[in-house]
This record gives C-alpha cells, sequence and structure tokens, in this order.
C-alpha cells in the first residue's frame, strides 16, 4: 500500500490538537497521518477542515501550525470536526 | 554551499545576467517596446507612473525602479526617459551601482524613432558586454529570496505554504536571506509574529506594523473589511482571520525574524526578513526584487500564472488539479503531499533543490512563458 492510500490528513506543528484532512473523510473512518492511525472520525469531514484529535474542553483552545487559532464555545471530542460552529475567535485576536 | 551565478562588482551575487530596458516614465514606454521587439534578448519594463504624483509617491517609486536597476540579476541597464517628467532618468541612473547602465532623453534625442535606433545601437554594446560575463561558483548564502503567495486555496495553507516554510528554514540554515512580505496577510497574528522577533524590538515593530495595516485596512475597506477572511475561506475550513493568515505567514518557516524592512528597501540583515508590502502580487514582487531578491517562491492554489521581469519566480501548485489543468504553468505540484504521500519535509527539499537549479539557469514555467507582469505600489492620487 502506498503512503497515498495510508494517509488521509496532516498534522503541521508537534504541539496541534487538530489534524486537517487531505482527503474527504467519512464518519467512523480512521484518521491517519503520516501512515500512522490518529484518532476516529466522528462525522464526515471537507478537505481542508479540522478533525479534534483529542478531546477540547469547552473554553480549550485550538492549535495549528503550533499556535492557538481559535477556541473552542463548547466540548469538543476527539474526532469531532471543529470549524466556526463549535469555536470562536480568541478574544484579543483580530475579528476583523 | 555553492551554485553558478553571477558575481557582480558590487559583491551581491545574480542568477540571471539580463539586460534591463526600463522607462523611467509612462510616456516611454513605447520606445521601450520597440527596443524590446526588435532585441528579444533584453528585458523591457514599461510602466504605469514616473509622473504626477505627490512627494511619498516620488520616493517609493525612485526607490523600487532604483533597486530594480540594482537588482543582482540585471548585468545592465538602459533606461529611457520622455525629458518633461518629474522620475527624470538621469535620477535613476544615479543610484546605479558596480554595472554599465545608460539612459536617453526622448526629448533631447530626436524623438521616438531616433531615440529607439540610438537606443538600439547602446543596447547592442551592453548585450555584447554582458555576453563576455561568465557564470562562477557563488555561495548560497549570497541569495536573497522572495516569498508570495496568489490565488490561495483550502490546501495552500497545507501543502504548499508549509514546503515553502521547510525551504525557508534550509535557505536561511545555508546562510541566505528570505523576505515574507503582503502585510495585508498577516491581519490576526501580531501578537504571534511578535513572539517570533529576534530582540524584543524588532518583535515590537513587527506587532506595530501589523496593527497599523489592520487599522488602514478598516479605514480604508469599512464595511468590506471582513472580506480579509471571505466566505469562500470558511467554506475552505478555515475558521479565523488567525488561522489564514498563520496559513500565509507559514511560508516564512521558523526562524527567528530578524528585521523589518519598508516597501522596496534592501536587507541589512541575514535570516528570515519582512518587508512591508501590499498583498497584489505584482506590486508586492517589484518591492521584493526592488529589495535585491534575485529569485522567488510564489504558491498558489486557483493557478496563478504571474512572474516578474528579471527575476525567476517558481510557481508552487497548492494542488494536482491546478497543476494538471494548467500544463506549462506551474513548476512544483506541492498537490503530491496529498496525492502521493510526501511528507512537508520531503517537498521542502524537492522545492529547495530545484530553487537552486534555477538559481544555476534552470528556466521556470514564466520565464518560459514570458509571463512577466510589472507594477509598483503607488498610495496616493495622481495629479
Amino acid at each position: 500500500m502506498s503512503p497515498s492510500e495510508l494517509s488521509n490528513a496532516v498534522i503541521h506543528h508537534e504541539d496541534d490538537n487538530v489534524a486537517i484532512a487531505i482527503r474527504p473523510m467519512r464518519a467512523g473512518q480512521m484518521v491517519v497521518v503520516n501512515a500512522r492511525e490518529a484518532v476516529k472520525a466522528a462525522q464526515d469531514v471537507e478537505v481542508g477542515h479540522k478533525i479534534a484529535l483529542s478531546a477540547i474542553a469547552s473554553g480549550g483552545k485550538v492549535y495549528r501550525y503550533g499556535e492557538p487559532i481559535i477556541e473552542a464555545t463548547e466540548a469538543i471530542e476527539a474526532g469531532v470536526w471543529v470549524h466556526v460552529h463549535n469555536t470562536q475567535p480568541i478574544p484579543g485576536d483580530v475579528t476583523a | 554551499m555553492t551554485f553558478l551565478g553571477y558575481q557582480r562588482e558590487s559583491g551581491a551575487v545574480g542568477v540571471r545576467n539580463h539586460l534591463l530596458v526600463l522607462s523611467s516614465v509612462s510616456c516611454a514606454n513605447g520606445v521601450v517596446e520597440a527596443i524590446g521587439r526588435e532585441l528579444p534578448g533584453t528585458v523591457a519594463v514599461t510602466q504605469g507612473y514616473g509622473c504626477g504624483f505627490g512627494p511619498e509617491d516620488f520616493r517609493i517609486s525612485h526607490r523600487t525602479l532604483s533597486g530594480l536597476i540594482n537588482n543582482p540579476n540585471v548585468g545592465a541597464a538602459l533606461v529611457i526617459g520622455l525629458g518633461c517628467e518629474v522620475l527624470k532618468s538621469e535620477f535613476l541612473i544615479r543610484e546605479a551601482q558596480g554595472k554599465p547602465v545608460e539612459d536617453l532623453v526622448i526629448q533631447e534625442s530626436g524623438g521616438s524613432q531616433a531615440t529607439t535606433e540610438k537606443g538600439l545601437a547602446i543596447a547592442r554594446k551592453l548585450q555584447q558586454e554582458l555576453e563576455a560575463v561568465e557564470r562562477v561558483p557563488v555561495p548560497v548564502s549570497e541569495l536573497v529570496v522572495g516569498l508570495q503567495c496568489g490565488g490561495s486555496d483550502a490546501l495552500s495553507g497545507v501543502t504548499a505554504n508549509p514546503a515553502v516554510g521547510a525551504v525557508a528554514d534550509r535557505f536561511v540554515g545555508a546562510g541566505a536571506t528570505v523576505i515574507l512580505p503582503e502585510t495585508t496577510e498577516m491581519i490576526g497574528t501580531a501578537h504571534i509574529l511578535k513572539r517570533r522577533g529576534a530582540t524584543p524590538e524588532i518583535g515590537e515593530q513587527i506587532e506595530a506594523l501589523v496593527n497599523k495595516h489592520h487599522a488602514f485596512v478598516q479605514e480604508q475597506l469599512g464595511a468590506l473589511a471582513g472580506m480579509v477572511i471571505a466566505p469562500g475561506n470558511v467554506e475552505g475550513g478555515l475558521s479565523s482571520i488567525t488561522e489564514k493568515s498563520l496559513g500565509a505567514i507559514t511560508k516564512g518557516g521558523t526562524t527567528p525574524l530578524q528585521e523589518v524592512i519598508e516597501y522596496g528597501t534592501r536587507p541589512r540583515e541575514r535570516g528570515l526578513v519582512i518587508m512591508d508590502t501590499p498583498g497584489y502580487d505584482i506590486d508586492s514582487m517589484a518591492g521584493l526584487a526592488a529589495g535585491g531578491a534575485q529569485i522567488m517562491l510564489f504558491t498558489t492554489g486557483r493557478g496563478s500564472v504571474a512572474g516578474f521581469p528579471v527575476v525567476p519566480v517558481v510557481k508552487i501548485s497548492s494542488n494536482s488539479r491546478t497543476f494538471q489543468k494548467m500544463p506549462g504553468d506551474m513548476d512544483v505540484n506541492a498537490g503530491e503531499v496529498v496525492d502521493e504521500g510526501l511528507t512537508i519535509d520531503e517537498m521542502g527539499r524537492r522545492i529547495f533543490d530545484l530553487a537552486l537549479e534555477v538559481a544555476a539557469g534552470r528556466q521556470t514555467c514564466a520565464e518560459h512563458n514570458r509571463s512577466a507582469p510589472f507594477n509598483y505600489l503607488k498610495q496616493g492620487p495622481s495629479f
């Protein structure tokens, strides 16, 4: 099996608690990064979107590129799609 | 680490040996174009400004065009002026360092046709001088690498930009200079970039610059300022401006920020530096070239085809679809991170190796296509 058949997500930085889907992800499918199974997808996730690698408490920070990018507005389980519906910009960061 | 390049008298190193034919004002463009048609080996650069502007735009145009002439990829230059313009050709050739540069003024040279004939004679003579210059081994540490992105998509911050970040780290590791431009694309990351400054002072300068730009965008665009993160960005998976901007600045890699420089000015420090340029690719690339960038790495998702005069631009597609649907426009397919399972580091190594080949003379797609739009920053009104 080639790596392309194995990996369906990438992680940018070791501190990140989300992976980015590089292939459309179906609920129940394993999220695989660098040929390693990371977590089971709890729902369908589109390419470019984020999946929690571990549980994030309400108010907890979401890390991508090793930096906090948003914070959870509700408790997020591992494998759950992370986006504007369950997070918000971090107060003090710019919101345009 | 070395590559075969052109050693200039000034100490700088060129990756190309171009004869630049440049107009000092748009009114002189016809003569520049005529010379370019007759001598396709020259790089004929026309422009839209040069007169009827205020003092700040005069300063920007003066240093941008002087910087273009002084770019190490330019072996010699011929500047064509009209005569009555604000930005005279003599102001530009006066700034030239360690290379043959001449000028002609149309109003004093017998008009367009006579100036074209005289210009052709000068250009042929300069071309002969340039042909005598040969590539020699030069250090990679003399390279100034400009970064750029345009026409981003959902994968830009996943494949192409992180891969270019790995390239930036490699160039900095080799002692070279890397310029991260596009201040507009940094909005939302002022607090993060501040921490990346090599000193607290540099960190504060970066923070102030990004915040100033943010205020400027809000003032100029008003209710449209939110377009900095467009609905398409959110559909693509980006949840905040901070996340979007991080995806852009990841091109700069992970090394400390050594300096913040003004548009079109030369870095004084080596390593990673920030240049204050607009997000508009063509204006931004002109700032990079005037700052001495001999090569540029340009990431794109939708498929920007723009190169730049006198500087080879390596086009890096974030996805395989764009790479395949525009054959001959993209030099690198970073979509292989998705489709072939390459790691970001492997893709970074591939782009680094290609960049060194391009530095040593390999033609980029944009060079082959002669895709070299030119424009530069202008902030005030025309008078």
